[in-house]
């Protein structure tokens, strides 16, 4: 055996040995104590299935309740509109669209999601193979991606950490973990141009709170390939959409809360570093659930024009806290952390503010950036076998950057240098700031040593330092550089 | 609070996908308690701590990286500023040992040359599992200029994290310690270029 096929013998091992544990699920193995996140004894489920150590605040469990009464009221309406789904909706469309708004009662969210997403439209196509006694495409991808899937690693590493802290995905192989881990698999086999990318398994689990295995697949499909929400693009190597978005997203900003971007730029803080999240998961895990669920619902019903808005939105409603940090660790944490947590405002008012945000920005034409390029859409047709490079097999890095690659790397540094620049600007001018610039200590050589860094130009601190030490290495060869230049210190502050 | 700091520094953490990123990051933020159940990091992920080494604040700025390969990209436009980065691997896992060189090359393009690195084992706890001895990583070590030390870690148990950081801490504040010296003083870099052309005369 040739050292390749060595190593593609083991990568398809290591393949299989990860499928097994899938299939045969958590009852039929023994899966290590420590593989499941310990609750201890004490632990509320909320209603969505998240678990929570600590005491929720009452106020949670008075809105919950509330939400519940107001909910059953709602129910009737959307009883009889998901009925007659077809016949009701082309008609009523303003109806529709404000009952959305209003909120979706939780238990016909699935119904409603399967509607919005073509699901069951989607599954009709099957029947056919069904009648004929073929396996669905569905299990038909499944089959294919368990012998062939290249992302089935990273699907798993990523299954392991995704929603351990809900009852569905708490234990290690469970069945919504299997399944979970099925329709990751079956589309990366489905679409291989895309494959998977992280971001997916989240969007997928939200989806599989409410949807089966199959129609989680459809949904998944419908999200990434259907033009109104064309998450495809997100995804794919060279990120397109996202760069699409993130320069619509600043150009929001600079129109709409300049001084906020202002105050952004000023703390570095470009907004790949908070929208990306929020995009490519759809707010998930940086507002709380029950306030994504409700922007998923909107998104559903507007597509891709939400994620701009729900941005925007975030952003003016918290922008005079925001402008009140004085660093850039603050602000983050505040993105990352606290709006997850508890983001100030109730579910009802964001989505009114929501749509005003949409309005406003529709009214100014500035809803949706400039339309994609056919690079975000897929080339191939979907379910087209597509051989993967022998790297992808092995499981390897790839050691070469693509052009795209390339691209969006100097994309993203020319940005945070857009932001550097005014920095320095901010940095000359205004001196009583400076305390203020994330990048920027508060003592003036750590100010140096940044530009240096940053800029790239000067002699770099490592010559500097380089030059000083070869010199003293002259005087004793033996020391390694480190501690040569330790002692240079010493003996400089001496 | 934040502000009152006589350092800043920059670490970046690289390495291959669930070799333990961001449970290094807890765990050297939160010390004693490791509760948190991660979530995978898509992009960057930023957050500090400050430490005190000596009579000096430093801060740390922890920029936690995607380790899958489709977000290289974007990751690596963040080693550019850097002042460290921690290339973490799995001990249990030899695999994310042998990318070490790719994750160097991704160094090279993409950080100013005077980034200093130290090469992280994590999951030391594991130690039925061990694919990599410590040895080889510091065969590595030497082999390779940039990285100044390599360290096995745990992140479950608390091991040798926070001397991961103070570690590179101290180096960074020791070569800036120098720079400001040598721009700052012109005593000391009078008296220091003295004693480097006394050596050069010899």
């Amino acid at each position: 055996m040739t050292e390749i096929e060595e190593q593609l013998f083991q990568a398809n091992q290591e393949r299989e040995k990860i499928v097994l544990k899938y299939t045969i699920g958590r009852k039929n193995q023994l899966v290590d104590y420590w593989e499941d996140p310990d609750f201890g004894l004490h632990y509320k489920t909320d209603r969505y299935g998240f678990i929570h150590t600590e005491d929720l605040p009452k106020e949670f469990d008075e809105q919950e309740k509330k939400e519940k009464e107001i909910e059953i009221q709602r129910a009737q309406k959307w009883l009889k509109m998901v009925k007659n789904w077809e016949k009701f909706v082309p008609l009523n469309r303003e109806k529709l669209y404000r009952r959305i708004y209003k909120g979706v009662p939780d238990k016909l969210r699935r119904n409603i999601w399967l509607k919005m997403l073509k699901v069951e439209t989607q599954m009709k196509a099957n029947e056919e193979d069904l009648a004929n006694n073929k396996p669905s495409v569905y299990n038909r991808m499944l089959q294919l991606g368990y012998k062939y899937s290249t992302e089935i690693r990273q699907i798993d590493n990523d299954i392991n950490r995704c929603f351990r802290d809900h009852e569905y995905f708490r234990e290690r192989y469970s069945t919504k973990q299997q399944q979970l881990f099925n329709v990751l698999v079956a589309y990366s086999m489905y679409n291989m141009e895309l494959g998977y990318c992280q971001g997916m398994s989240t969007i997928t689990a939200v989806l599989l709170i409410y949807l089966n295995e199959e129609e989680s697949f459809w949904a998944l499909n419908t999200l990434m390939v259907d033009k109104k929400y064309a998450m495809h693009g997100l995804y794919i190597v060279g990120f397109p959409k996202l760069m699409r978005f993130l320069a619509h997203h600043d150009r929001i900003l600079t129109k709409f809360l300049p001084k906020l971007k202002k105050a952004l730029d000023k703390h570095n803080l470009d907004s790949v570093l908070y929208c990306l999240k929020w995009f490519f998961v759809i707010f998930v895990e940086r507002i709380p659930f029950s306030l994504v669920l409700r922007v998923w619902d909107v998104f559903m019903l507007e597509g891709e024009r939400v994620l701009p808005a729900m941005a925007y939105t975030i952003l003016k409603l918290h922008a005079n806290k925001l402008l009140k940090f004085k660093d850039m660790d603050s602000i983050t944490e505040y993105f990352q952390y606290k709006l997850h947590k508890n983001f100030g405002y109730s579910d009802n008012y964001v989505i009114n503010a929501l749509q005003t945000s949409m309005s406003e920005l529709r009214a100014k034409k500035l809803d949706l950036p400039p339309p994609a390029e056919s690079n975000e859409f897929p080339k191939c047709e979907l379910g087209t076998f597509i051989e993967p490079s022998i790297e992808k097999k092995l499981g390897l890095r790839s050691s070469i950057f693509s052009e795209t690659e390339k691209n969006v790397t100097d994309l993203v540094i020319t940005r945070s240098e857009e932001n550097g620049n005014d920095l320095d600007i901010i940095d000359e001018n205004q001196d009583d700031n400076i305390s203020n610039l994330n990048t920027a200590g508060s003592t003036t050589p750590i100010r140096r040593f940044k530009s240096m860094n940053s800029l790239n130009t000067a002699t770099s601190i490592a010559t500097s330092v380089n030059s000083i030490s070869s010199e003293f290495n002259q005087n004793d060869v033996d020391d390694d550089i480190s501690e040569n230049e330790y002692e240079i210190v010493e003996s400089t502050r001496l | 609070m934040s502000e009152d700091f006589d350092f800043l520094f920059k670490i970046v953490l690289i390495g291959d996908v669930s070799v333990g990123k961001s449970c290094i990051v807890t765990r050297f933020k939160t010390g004693n308690v490791f509760t948190e159940r991660h979530t995978n990091t898509i992009g960057v992920d930023f957050s500090m701590k400050n430490i005190r080494i000596g009579n000096k604040n430093i801060k740390i700025q922890l920029w936690d990286t995607a380790g899958h390969e489709r977000f290289r990209s974007i990751t690596s436009s963040y080693y550019r500023s850097a002042h460290g980065v921690l290339i973490v691997y799995d001990i249990t896992k030899k695999n994310t040992f042998l990318s070490l060189q790719k994750w160097l090359t991704e160094i090279r393009s993409y950080t100013a040359n005077n980034v200093i690195c130290a090469l992280i084992g994590n999951k030391c706890d594991l130690t039925e599992e061990r694919e990599v001895t410590l040895d080889e990583a510091k065969q590595v070590c030497e082999l390779v200029p940039e990285i100044l030390f390599c360290l096995e870690t745990s992140a479950k148990d608390n091991t040798n994290v926070e001397n991961a950081f103070t570690r590179i801490a101290e180096e960074l504040m020791n070569r800036q310690s120098c720079i400001n010296d040598d721009h700052d003083s012109n005593n000391i870099k009078l008296g220091q270029s003295k004693s480097v052309s006394n050596g050069c005369n010899c």
